[in-house]
């Protein structure tokens, strides 16, 4: 956990990316993470943590297909590192941890 | 939504995007964009697609999306913007006084400026709203007159009808011919003039209709009516099919049908109307009316030609008409060219052609000049207050500099740091700058010559023009210190070896450019004041006072009316003319020997000299009795004087009759003084000809006579409104006009004056603060008054001399050129005016320095001591 520095809505992203695998790419990941957030995203958003993921070697991205849809424009598909996903499970590892510890936590606090 | 690939997204967003947006990653996000937004076309309307796309477009500017522009980088910088706007807002509040004279001074000169944009803008939008603008012409033609040729607005009758007929090119033609007649609605009874036009009037210009159909003018029945006179009639009813009768003569008249009334007219025009009916009207209304007759002519032809082109081939072929004309004129009226003139620039041309429909807007042009001279004045002048002080109070913040520089800010950073101060200041002195001119000068100028300038806020290029403003302003005033102030070396400020501030040459001389501002412009409006003084106690050549004249339609009123008036013992003279002095003329071309002369001429009576007080210079007027004088003009001293000789016995030709000259007239003012004086002839008036009853009144009794007029009048004729009124009532707006400029130039000088002065104290009261100590040691060894007062005057004395030597002779020279410019007659000029604004400047000057020797003087030399 010590040099990860992820972000909320970036460790979002990254699952999402993680979730989506070929089909990991810029319209997709707004659309799916919309659909579970259900709130509105903005291009903007999802673009800039992208690329500071990106940057920080959580992602590499390669150039995929282009459609009439996109005015003859390539996505970019995205994919998770291995150092990605090492840290997606430390986190998980850590929540879990936190969640297991709390019903005994409230218990005690109840006693006393 | 047929196809949804058809629509295409925004275009300006992109372009937006692709300069900002790194370069890399352009495609894929250009990409989703557009994927994105065909899904929203299909889910949404498509504007609201459009919508969404800007606003997502613009919500993409994020720091690591965009391009590592420098600026970009130095605007992040906001952490110490942030500290600047806070060191000035502290500076601002430190020196209430000094931020004041900056602030107000940058205020009124921003002001001025944006009066004069206001005033600008509605000059340059006159007409500007005609949406043929650039392909309705006014026909004019070219005469030689006195060997020069000379542009005409009015065009042969006959014109209009053969041009519609023999040119296909040509889209529409309308005549404009105009008449004073009587309109009548129940109750409401005015003399109006009424615009006869071609039905295609209202295609050619653009005058949306608020009620009504613009092609019901083509029915001869039919009227159109502006707002204000439907208001006038009808207040806020509709009145289209309710009718309006025309009292076009004696007994005469015709009912109209309104059939539409004007939306408010554009505030900036030149054209409009009151009443419009069709043109043919004139074969029912006057019977005399000749349409071939090519002697006569019409108010204007405007031609509508939607290719430029075709202009050129019309012009060309025009050469036939020239022919027609010149075999049905005499001699003396021959043309020698016809040509065209676009509407859109009419009103500028207007001032060159003789007669025309339109109205010259050249004295507006002027205006603008003055107001930009004036506004660059009165900025230059606030400017250098500012740069004045700023140097002045740099001393103080030395220390703050230095620190900064030691931190590691570098020159460019202390220039930004004191650019940005000033554009602080700028916008303050902006806001109140606004608020001046659109709730003080604009509205100040609008009542004082009763119109409207139609200033908006929603006006785009004003929007451009504020910021510009802004920038000039803080630049011209801050680069100057901001220079200066950053050049110093930490290692000298910090050790405290810097003096200045108080001795800077370019200080002086920024003053003294100050000073030498607010002398000229004191002495111009001095002089001005002058000349309106005199002139309005100036002679006009003739009896003003207990004059009075009347309008009348034919002989038969006239001579009723004046058996009415002749009974009322306090009317001594009565006479009857076909012209007036200062209303109406004709003119005519006298034909000598050697010479022809176009001229004034009024056709009067005997008794018209005696009535108006016009002074006989030599030989005689005409005698009174039927059928003397046939052949006779008395003439006045221009005319005289241009014939050169003895003029008394002349003989010249009008047309083919001779006349002979009988008598000289001293000159006389028939318009202002603005005007020279025409050479003018009067002949005997055929009694049938009479259109003015003009009358001499008693002493003081002018009043009553006027009321006596009236009744008489509306006893005679119940149905038409009475015409006439004071001789001094003609021409009064010429009096009202010169206060004008007299006030206009005394608000001037007062704000220039208050500018400099406001400087002069500023710089002062730094002055004798920065030497308190010295002043104190000074009163403590026992100076007193004298010696304190020649030590604060002395470092300005010269200053005051110079600019008083340069400014009071500059000022004298301006003011002589601009009243011999602006008046043909003006006040002998003498030195005087330079002489008493010395003198005002001088105590102003004075009186600002004394303030402060009186400062020193009630300080305690002790407290004085004790400072730092």
């Amino acid at each position: 956990m010590k040099k990860t520095k992820l972000g909320e809505f970036e460790e979002l992203v990254l699952l999402t990316v993680a979730a989506l695998q070929q089909d990991a790419y810029g319209v997709e990941i707004k659309r799916e993470l919309e659909e579970r957030l259900k709130h509105k995203l903005s291009v903007g958003s999802i673009q800039s943590s992208l690329k500071r993921m990106e940057e920080k070697g959580f992602l590499t991205s390669q150039f995929g297909e282009a459609t009439q849809k996109r005015g003859g424009k390539r996505k970019r598909i995205y994919a998770t590192t291995s150092h990605a996903r090492k840290v997606l499970e430390e986190m998980k590892e850590i929540r879990a941890g936190l969640w297991s510890a709390i019903p005994k936590l409230a218990y005690e606090l109840k006693v006393i | 939504m047929n196809n949804p690939l058809s629509i295409r997204p925004p275009q300006w967003p992109v372009k937006f995007l692709r300069f900002f947006l790194k370069e890399k990653y352009l495609e894929e996000i250009e990409g989703d964009m557009e994927e994105i937004f065909y899904e929203n076309v299909e889910r949404f309307s498509v504007r609201k697609a459009k919508r969404l796309y800007a606003w997502e477009m613009i919500k993409l500017l994020r720091p690591n999306l965009i391009k590592n522009l420098e600026f970009v980088n130095y605007l992040i910088q906001s952490g110490m913007f942030k500290n600047y706007f806070k060191v000035s807002f502290r500076g601002l509040m430190k020196n209430p006084v000094n931020s004041f004279i900056n602030v107000f001074g940058l205020a009124v000169a921003i002001g001025l400026c944006v009066f004069g944009y206001a005033f600008a803008r509605w000059t340059f939008s006159t007409d500007q709203f005609h949406k043929n603008k650039h392909s309705v012409y006014l026909t004019t033609f070219f005469a030689n007159r006195d060997g020069v040729a000379q542009q005409y607005g009015t065009t042969p009758r006959p014109l209009g009808e053969m041009l519609r007929e023999d040119f296909a090119q040509i889209k529409n033609v309308c005549r404009v011919e105009d008449r004073s007649v009587v309109m009548k609605h129940d109750d409401n009874v005015f003399h109006e003039r009424v615009r006869y036009v071609d039905p295609e009037f209202l295609e050619m210009f653009t005058f949306p209709l608020k009620w009504g159909t613009t092609n019901a003018l083509k029915d001869v029945n039919s009227i159109i009516l502006s707002e204000p006179i439907s208001v006038k009639y009808f207040g806020d009813e509709n009145p289209i099919g309710s009718s309006i009768q025309m009292i076009y003569g004696k007994d005469q008249s015709k009912v109209f049908k309104i059939v539409g009334v004007a939306a408010e007219f554009p505030k900036a025009r030149t054209i409009s109307f009151d009443f419009l009916v069709n043109f043919e009207n004139f074969r029912t209304t006057d019977r005399a009316y000749d349409f071939h007759d090519w002697n006569a002519f019409v108010n204007a032809t405007f031609i509508q030609v939607d290719n430029p082109s075709d202009l050129l081939v019309i012009k060309e072929k025009m050469d036939k008409y020239k022919v027609l004309q010149n075999s049905a004129v005499k001699e003396d009226w021959a043309i020698s060219s016809f040509s065209f003139e676009p509407l859109a620039t009419l009103h500028e041309q207007s001032e060159y052609i003789k007669n025309d429909i339109s109205r010259s807007s050249k004295s507006n042009y002027v205006s603008i000049y003055f107001m930009v001279v004036i506004a660059v004045f009165m900025l230059a002048l606030a400017c250098t207050n500012y740069i004045n002080i700023a140097i002045a109070t740099a001393a103080k913040r030395l220390k703050e500099i230095g620190v900064r520089k030691t931190i590691g800010a570098t020159r460019k950073v202390v220039i930004t740091q004191f650019l940005t101060e000033n554009i602080v200041l700028t916008s303050f002195a902006l806001l109140i700058g606004v608020a001046l001119g659109y709730f003080f000068f604009i509205p100040g100028f609008e009542s004082l010559w009763h119109f409207n300038m139609d200033f908006r806020f929603t006006d785009v290029n004003l929007w451009i023009y504020l910021p510009v403003i802004l920038l000039v302003t803080s630049i011209a005033s801050g680069i100057y210190p901001a220079l200066y102030i950053s050049r110093f070396r930490v290692t000298t400020i910090l050790k405290g070896s810097v003096k200045f501030g108080q001795r800077n040459l370019l200080t002086k001389v920024f003053l003294c450019f100050q000073l030498i501002f607010a002398c000229i412009f004191i002495t111009m409006s001095v002089m001005f004041t002058q000349n309106t003084n005199y002139m309005s106690k100036r002679s006009w050549g003739y009896n003003r006072a207990g004059t009075l004249y009347a309008m009348v339609p034919d002989q038969s009123s006239f001579e009723k009316l004046s058996a009415i008036m002749v009974q009322s013992p306090n009317v001594l003279s009565i006479s009857g003319s076909a012209h007036h002095v200062g209303k109406t003329h004709k003119s005519t071309v006298l034909h000598f020997p050697d010479h022809d002369y176009e001229v004034d001429q009024l056709s009067v009576d005997a008794n018209y000299f005696g009535t108006m007080g016009l002074e006989l210079k030599e030989g005689r007027t005409f005698n009174d009795f039927e059928g003397s004088d046939r052949h006779a003009v008395v003439i006045n001293e221009t005319l005289a004087g241009n014939i050169k000789g003895n003029p008394i016995g002349l003989v010249f030709r009008i047309d083919t009759v001779q006349y002979e000259v009988i008598g000289v007239l001293k000159d006389f003012h028939s318009y202002t003084f603005r005007q020279l004086v025409r050479p003018i002839i009067f002949k005997v008036a055929d009694k049938p000809d009479y259109r003015f009853l003009s009358l001499k009144a008693r002493g003081d009794s002018d009043m009553e006579v006027y009321k006596a007029l009236q009744a008489g009048w509306s006893e005679l004729f119940p149905e038409i409104p009475f015409e006439g009124g004071l001789q001094e009532d003609v021409w009064g707006f010429y009096y009202r006009e010169i206060g004008i400029y007299k006030l206009v130039w005394k608000v001037f000088a007062f704000l220039a004056v208050s500018l400099a002065t406001l400087g002069l104290y500023g710089l002062v009261r730094l002055n004798v603060e920065g030497r308190t100590k010295e002043f104190s040691i000074r009163k403590v060894l026992g100076a007193g008054i004298k010696n304190i007062s020649a030590n604060v005057i002395n470092q300005y004395l010269v200053l005051f001399i110079v600019a008083l030597c340069i400014g009071a002779p500059l000022g004298h020279w301006l003011g002589t050129w601009l009243i011999e410019f602006s008046n043909e007659y003006h006040m002998p000029i003498t030195p005087s005016g330079a002489m008493i604004s010395t003198v005002i400047t001088a105590v102003v000057l004075l009186a600002t320095v004394s303030t402060q020797i009186w400062k020193v003087m009630k300080s305690n030399p002790v407290s004085g001591l004790k400072v730092e």
